[in-house]
């Protein structure tokens, strides 16, 4: 496996279930979770996980492909900003919704949240999209 | 509707290069082994740059190397 798609699969086993446990908690709305504090309290614990985690992951790796040579060419490059590209307009979209749509109708952690969701998704899209540019038809790998 | 193919000869031209590696090939033309195996299996068409690369390592031109076939089969 290449290390453009090991990154990618970290990304998205270390990210998804965390925020996952994090959207759940704020939609669900605990009687813990009602202050300023514990809510920013909340997030630093999903993002500093997420944080350290990722971190951990990335070190391993990088030992691990640690003599093997050349990391990237033509081929990673490209499945990459094809990725990315299209996780940039999933990034966009959700900038204008939270910067021009939500501040007339909603206000404090329901803009912080959608935005976080909109790095979140357009994030797991890109690892998504990384993964099947590997091992899917040739079109996604140009 | 037919589609246009690239096919070509990288796995037999390695074979007849004593049997040369993936990794070989690929640390000679500035690619990953991964990279070289999918181009092998079609599943990714490399720059002409590389593909000129792969034929010189192998002594070709690029058209004993690489064949492409149009949509129309002509």
């Amino acid at each position: 496996m290449s290390p453009l798609e090991n990154r990618a699969w970290l990304m998205l086993w270390t990210m998804c279930p965390i925020y996952l446990v994090y959207f759940a908690i704020q939609i669900a709305a605990p009687p813990w979770l009602s202050s300023m504090l514990q809510r920013i309290a909340c997030l630093a614990v999903a993002a500093g996980a997420h944080g350290v985690i990722s971190v951990v992951g990335l070190l391993v790796l990088l030992a691990r492909q640690r003599g093997q040579g050349l990391l990237a060419d033509e081929r990673d490059r490209a499945i990459e900003a094809h990725a990315t590209r299209i996780a940039y307009y999933v990034l966009m979209g959700g900038a204008v919704v939270v910067g021009m749509v939500m501040p007339f109708s909603k206000g404090g952690w329901s803009l912080v949240n959608a935005a976080l969701l909109s790095i979140v998704l357009a994030e797991a899209l890109r690892n998504l999209l990384i993964v099947r540019g590997y091992r899917g038809s040739p079109a996604l790998a140009q | 509707m037919p589609s246009e193919t690239l096919t070509n000869e990288i796995r037999l031209l390695r074979f007849l290069a004593n049997d040369m590696t993936q990794a070989e090939l690929g640390k000679r033309v500035g690619l990953t082994r991964q990279t070289i195996a999918a181009i092998e299996q079609g599943r990714y068409s490399p720059s002409l740059e590389v593909a000129f690369r792969i034929a010189h390592v192998f002594g070709k031109g690029i058209d004993e190397v690489f064949k492409w076939t149009p949509a129309d089969g002509a």
